[in-house]
């Protein structure tokens, strides 16, 4: 019982890690930057969304809008700082530490603005249990894993069956390529960081309604996210959402068979001995 | 005697009067302001404590200016941000020792304390300590004073009653995976074997986060009587989420639990207490002053805790020594009594402050007293 509650649990966490994991995967194999402030959009998804359910907005609308306005959060980044220091030919350390500058904005401005204090939705029906047979989960787990599955799929839809898709391959295998064929890798960039920024707060907002919230913790999802990218294989969607859920799932399951301060650092020791295997990762070819 | 001459003389006899006079106006502008600093985590994690711990600090100047200020000197508190980590508070206590030079620093954190008490040893500076817990506070610096008991007597208090009253065999431990929290357990574990009981779990959280499932659903799965609970933020999300894990057993812990209390979660569950009090129309001034709606632990603590700052302070001006870390501390310890409506506070022999302990149950709205240890 305690296994499969466990593995439950990891399940769904893993989902939302995997939402954090494909949009960073996207954004990174599009335009190799290493944006490390996708945690602070993460963040400020969530606060956004309490914002509004404190306001009394019915909380999909607030979502929806807390969605809207990370993603452009996200369009502003790109446009007035990444695009700026590419224009000035920057190196992928300044890019990097641009990156971390505007995270710490993004992490104190939000602990300004709302309150560094933990913070629960005010809505009540989040904590409803549903009785699955096997384990039971919170109406909010159900939310978190339901947004992250729909999420991914269709980001994958949108990959391979739009116009937007096939641009986005086609500037991430080749930008210089792109920019001399007219296919406008700056407007694909932004495009890709609108929605890279969606899919990083619909994430946070799950987990907020699950588990509270707090202006300093995306960045430890970030870091798990970013493992299952290397470990998914850079530019693989479907690597990077498979291998966020295993490390999620592994990460509970290991409890069972060690106290929980070895866990997550016995996690990322196999993670490391992996790496030594198949350096590519697991869903890319050499 | 020429004009200019009697005009000097009168002037030098008319300061002399009015310096002889404290508290009065002109006193108060000829002299320098006291500094006193604060070194809290006013970014990062542990905000929402450092915030309130903040308020704390403030309300005492603030108060005590209104009065009139010290002998007739404003009081100034410089905050500096620790952000709860040890590498922060060396620079920022490097930066009210050497650069404000003041003789006195208002702490937060086990770790951060522990950091800052060889700095303040050498440099001779007064820490007072009104929050953190952990046992190695006890001899970390001579200059160190915690106005509150240290984790092992909180513990051995509500171990005693969870043994003898409620007569709980086994427990399962929670703890922050900090040097409050791995104290707290190390503590608890003690007092617990010690009185018979067993530990069948121990179980770390990591500082900062809100996913405490699997932690929780292991402790279930341990079936302990009760669980021992040592951690000092996310507590709503806490009792939640225990309150989702079925067979999570009643919980338990000291004074850095307190807000677990008052939810249907952990209606029942018990806590120890440091013995503190409020009087209405001080919580009602704080209130006003802060906006807030309670005066909260950690305020009350820093205001009375800086109130022993300036005691002290006023009593070495009193003597007319010079205002620095080592009159100070020995300022302290020849005042010894700090009595307060918050509350009483003793430094006899030790740097550490003797208090009484109360026991108390949770409702989902409320808490009861159930037993009062009194200061030993």
């Amino acid at each position: 019982m305690l296994f499969l509650q466990l593995l439950v649990d990891g399940l769904v966490s893993g989902c939302a890690i995997g939402l954090v994991a494909v949009s960073f995967s996207l954004y990174y194999s599009t335009t190799r930057v290493f944006h490390v402030a996708h945690a602070g959009i993460y963040t400020l998804g969530g606060y956004l969304a309490w914002y509004g359910a404190m306001q009394g907005i019915p909380f999909a609308i607030a979502c929806a809008l807390a969605v809207a306005g990370a993603a452009f959060a996200g369009a502003v980044i790109q446009r007035f700082l990444y695009d700026e220091l590419e224009r000035r030919e920057a190196t992928p350390l300044v890019m990097l530490i641009a990156s971390l500058g505007a995270l710490a904005v993004l992490q104190n401005g939000v602990a300004m603005l709302f309150t560094p204090n933990i913070l629960q939705f005010p809505n009540p029906w989040r904590t409803r249990m549903l009785d699955l047979g096997i384990a039971s989960v919170s109406y909010a787990q159900v939310l978190v894993a339901a947004s992250g599955l729909a999420a991914f799929g269709a980001l994958m839809w949108m990959s391979r069956r739009t116009l937007l898709g096939r641009r986005i391959r086609a500037v991430a295998s080749n930008p210089f390529l792109a920019e001399i064929t007219r296919l406008g890798p700056r407007s694909v960039y932004l495009a890709v960081m609108a929605i890279a920024s969606a899919m990083a707060a619909l994430s946070g907002i799950m987990v907020g309604l699950d588990q509270a919230m707090q202006p300093y913790t995306g960045v430890l999802v970030l870091l798990t996210a970013t493992i299952a990218v290397i470990a998914g294989g850079i530019g693989s969607l479907t690597g990077a959402f498979v291998v966020a859920v295993a490390l999620s799932v592994l990460q509970n399951v290991a409890l069972i068979l060690m106290p929980g301060r070895w866990s997550i650092a016995a996690t990322f020791a196999l993670f490391v001995v992996f790496i030594l295997v198949k350096p590519e990762g697991l869903f890319r070819k050499r | 005697m020429p004009l200019r001459q009697l005009r000097s003389l009168a002037a030098a006899v008319a300061a002399a009067v009015v310096s002889a006079l404290p508290g009065t106006l002109a006193h108060a502008q000829g002299q320098p302001e006291i500094l006193i600093g604060a070194l809290l985590p006013l970014t990062g994690p542990a905000a929402p404590v450092g915030l309130e711990q903040q308020q704390g600090v403030q309300f005492a100047v603030d108060r005590a200016n209104a009065a009139g200020g010290i002998r007739g000197r404003k009081v100034k508190a410089i905050f500096e941000d620790s952000q709860a980590k040890p590498d922060v508070a060396l620079l920022s206590f490097n930066r009210l020792a050497d650069l404000e030079n003041v003789p006195v620093i208002i702490t937060a954190f086990s770790s951060v304390t522990l950091a800052i008490a060889p700095l303040a040893t050498r440099k001779k500076v007064v820490l007072i300590n009104p929050a953190a817990q952990s046992n190695k506070l006890e001899n970390a610096s001579p200059y160190l004073f915690n106005t509150i008991p240290l984790v092992k007597d909180e513990t051995s208090a509500i171990t005693n009653y969870l043994v003898n009253s409620l007569h709980k065999k086994t427990a399962a431990i929670v703890y922050e995976n900090v040097a409050a929290g791995i104290d707290g357990r190390d503590d608890f574990k003690k007092a617990f074997e010690k009185l018979g009981g067993k530990v069948v779990a121990e179980e770390p959280v990591e500082f900062g986060l809100t996913n405490y499932r699997p932690t929780l659903l292991k402790v279930a799965a341990a079936k302990p009587d009760v669980a021992f609970i040592v951690i000092t933020q996310g507590h709503p999300t806490f009792v939640e989420q225990a309150a989702q894990v079925p067979g999570f057993p009643v919980g338990a812990g000291t004074t850095f639990v307190n807000p677990l209390c008052c939810y249907a979660g952990s209606a029942g569950w018990y806590q120890s207490a440091i013995k503190s009090g409020i009087p209405p129309e001080l919580e009602k001034e704080f209130n006003t002053r802060f906006g807030t709606k309670s005066m909260g632990f950690f305020a009350r603590e820093y205001f009375n805790s800086t109130n022993v700052a300036l005691k002290a302070i006023d009593h070495l001006l009193g003597k007319g020594q010079a205002l620095n870390g080592e009159n100070l501390r020995a300022a302290i310890f020849e005042v010894k009594k700090f009595g307060s409506d918050i509350a009483n506070i003793t430094f006899d022999k030790t740097n550490t402050a003797a208090r009484g302990v109360d026991i108390q149950q949770y409702t989902a709205d409320s808490r009861k007293i159930l037993a009062t240890e009194e200061a030993k």
